[in-house]
């Protein structure tokens, strides 16, 4: 589903070349939930962003579904963010002048789907979450775990092929944050393939898989068990 | 298309969006009344006299002094008009077309005298006076030497032949018989119609009978004199610059101002236009800044909401817009809030001309002018948010993983 070989990203300036990728590797199969953890800074965040293709990288390979993502133009990795990914942010990022349901129904109408098939899955995805009575609200007027919850719905109703999310339940409260991972847990159940970004252990302990990266590389936690405990007592 | 999302969140930015729409509608308003206005005015300065105003040189000339008559003094100045270098010919009158000044009075059909004739301006003249002027005859005759009288000023203008315009005549006479027909310009005091010329027109560029004008075969007995002259074709300079030696040659015993005592008919012209020419730059420069104006709004209001809502757009571009969806949301906005705004300012135009109409006595704006308005300003609008929209558009999707 996602593949990332060799892959390396660097920033320049005119004095400076700053590796936040080196030599990257992963393999995400379908179906998977992934945790990708690591200290701040590691470039788990970069990984992320090369993930969702919201940004380019600079050497290496990356296969996303089966296409090599590289040669794209801007159009067609728009297209690939909008049909075959969906993200929750950590900050949440709802549009704050649309209510609920027009913020769900942001990617669809990029995908240019017609207005009854969009009612439909909105209000499906709503139902989903949880929060189909709350369409015509507005996101200030939703607590942080509805907010979230809301993002989520807006990530499934495009029914995308992997969903990144970056630090889900960062901004949330114990209780909001137990019942946003119940979700993901229940939409990984129900087939989704999930890739989440997080420094938190407990809720990357949840996941089937944890990868980690430490200076821009994957790191073999089984190989290197001191240094996971390091940078474990490093976020606890 | 994204319009009810738009419009819906339009609605949480009130302020601003009320306040460019109603921007654009006073825009709107004033900019179609004062082009109209600009039309008006070019219009009008456009208009032809009915003359050839080519190589034609007015005089204003007031004699000192008081003879038994004045009408021996104008003969003289006449002739040595006509004697001159590169002059065509020259005749003595009251006033002409583009003075601003002049006489009027009503012609009527019957002799009684009363006050419901036509309103007609009046010309005086003799056998010179059409040449000189260059307009053209259609019909009938010129006068002859003998008909030509002198005028007191406590005289009633009514001479036994007169020469009218075909506006007049066709006035007086919807049938088109005027030549030969009787006519008053004073109670029981009949005039002919002995000829009818094309077109001429009154002295003032303000009336409601801009062509309705008798030519009198009179000679005004006064100390206030006006001489047309023209001169042959290429010699208009040369007859400006010598005419004032020449007329105090002959006589010494006159003024002619400094200011508009010898003028070309360009110079009448100009005169004659320069506040419908004024108020057609004023209008003009009152219309470009108003749009620069708008057009800095709209650019500068959406500027602000670009740079507001860089987060939003990082979000909209990570959830698939592609840059063209971005420009075309920018797009889209500002084309709503102006479409709100031109169809206040329709109605403000409207309400404006009808204000103008009842205090002013202004034309009503006509219909083409608001069509133009409203194109103009949807399509300034657009021209003004395309740089901001265009910068939306490069926002790049990763902006919506950075906190704010």
């Amino acid at each position: 589903m996602l593949k990332m070989t060799h892959l390396a990203k660097v920033y320049r300036t005119e004095v400076v070349e700053t590796y936040a990728l080196r030599d990257f590797n992963i393999d995400v199969k379908e179906g998977e939930f992934v945790a990708v953890t690591g200290p701040s800074g590691s470039g788990k965040t970069t990984f992320l962003t090369i993930a969702g293709l919201l940004e380019t990288f600079t050497g290496g390979h990356y296969h996303l579904d089966g296409v090599e993502v590289s040669q794209l133009d801007d159009n067609a990795r728009s297209r690939i963010r909008n049909e075959k990914i969906g993200f929750i942010f950590q900050a949440f990022n709802l549009i704050p002048d649309l209510n609920v349901f027009d913020n769900v129904e942001v990617p669809l109408r990029y995908r240019g789907m017609k207005a009854a098939e969009r009612k439909q899955r909105i209000m499906d995805a709503l139902e989903r979450v949880g929060l189909a009575s709350r369409a015509k609200h507005y996101p200030a007027e939703l607590s942080g775990g509805q907010q979230q919850r809301v993002a989520i719905a807006r990530a499934l109703a495009g029914s995308p092929r992997l969903l990144l999310a970056d630090e889900p339940t960062g901004n949330l409260d114990t209780q909001m944050a137990r019942g946003v991972m119940e979700l993901l847990e229940e939409i990984h159940r129900e087939g989704a393939t999930i890739v989440m970004v997080t420094h938190d252990p407990e809720l990357a302990a949840r996941a089937q898989r944890n990868v980690h990266v430490i200076d821009g590389q994957v790191v073999d936690l089984a190989e290197e068990p001191r240094f996971h405990a390091h940078a474990q007592a490093a976020h606890s | 298309m994204q319009i009810r999302p738009i419009l819906s969140a339009l609605r949480r930015h009130k302020a601003g969006t009320i306040l460019i729409a109603l921007q654009i509608a006073l825009t709107l308003a004033i900019v179609c009344n004062a082009l109209f206005i600009v039309h008006e005015r070019v219009e009008r300065v456009s208009r032809t006299t009915g003359m050839n105003e080519s190589d034609v040189v007015a005089i204003q000339n007031r004699y000192v002094g008081t003879p038994a008559s004045y009408v021996p003094l104008v003969k003289t100045d006449i002739q040595a008009l006509r004697a001159m270098p590169g002059v065509e010919d020259a005749y003595a009158t009251n006033a002409f077309p583009l003075r601003q000044g002049g006489w009027s009075t009503g012609v009527q059909l019957k002799p009684d005298g009363q006050k419901d004739g036509v309103q007609t301006a009046l010309y005086f003249g003799d056998e010179h006076a059409l040449k000189t002027l260059g307009v053209q005859l259609i019909a009938g005759r010129n006068f002859n030497a003998g008909e030509i009288t002198p005028f007191n000023r406590d005289d009633r203008p009514a001479p036994p032949q007169v020469i009218v315009t075909k506006k007049l005549a066709d006035k007086l006479f919807p049938n088109g018989d005027a030549l030969g027909k009787t006519v008053y310009y004073s109670k029981g005091r009949p005039s002919t119609i002995v000829g009818i010329v094309a077109k001429l027109t009154v002295p003032w560029t303000e009336v409601d009978f801009p062509e309705m004008v008798t030519i009198m075969p009179l000679t005004f007995n006064s100390s206030y004199q006006i001489f047309l002259v023209r001169a042959k074709p290429g010699q208009q300079d040369a007859v400006f610059r010598s005419v004032a030696k020449t007329l105090y040659d002959v006589n010494r015993m006159r003024v002619l101002p400094e200011k508009y005592g010898v003028r070309t008919f360009e110079m009448v012209r100009s005169r004659a236009y320069e506040k419908d020419r004024g108020m057609a730059i004023l209008m003009s420069v009152v219309c470009a800044v108003l749009l620069a104006i708008t057009a800095a709004g709209i650019v500068g209001l959406s500027s602000f909401w670009v740079g507001q809502r860089r987060k939003q757009i990082g979000v909209r571009r990570a959830l698939g817009a592609r840059r063209s969806d971005i420009l075309s949301y920018f797009m889209t906005e500002n084309f709503l809030i102006a479409l709100a705004g031109v169809v206040v300012g329709v109605v403000l135009a409207i309400g404006m001309s009808q204000w103008m109409f009842t205090h002013f006595e202004m034309q009503r704006l006509s219909f083409t002018y608001i069509l133009v308005g409203v194109v103009a300003l949807l399509a300034l609008g657009q021209a003004a948010v395309f740089a901001p929209a265009l910068k939306a558009s490069k926002v790049s999707p990763v902006e919506a993983t950075r906190s704010v």
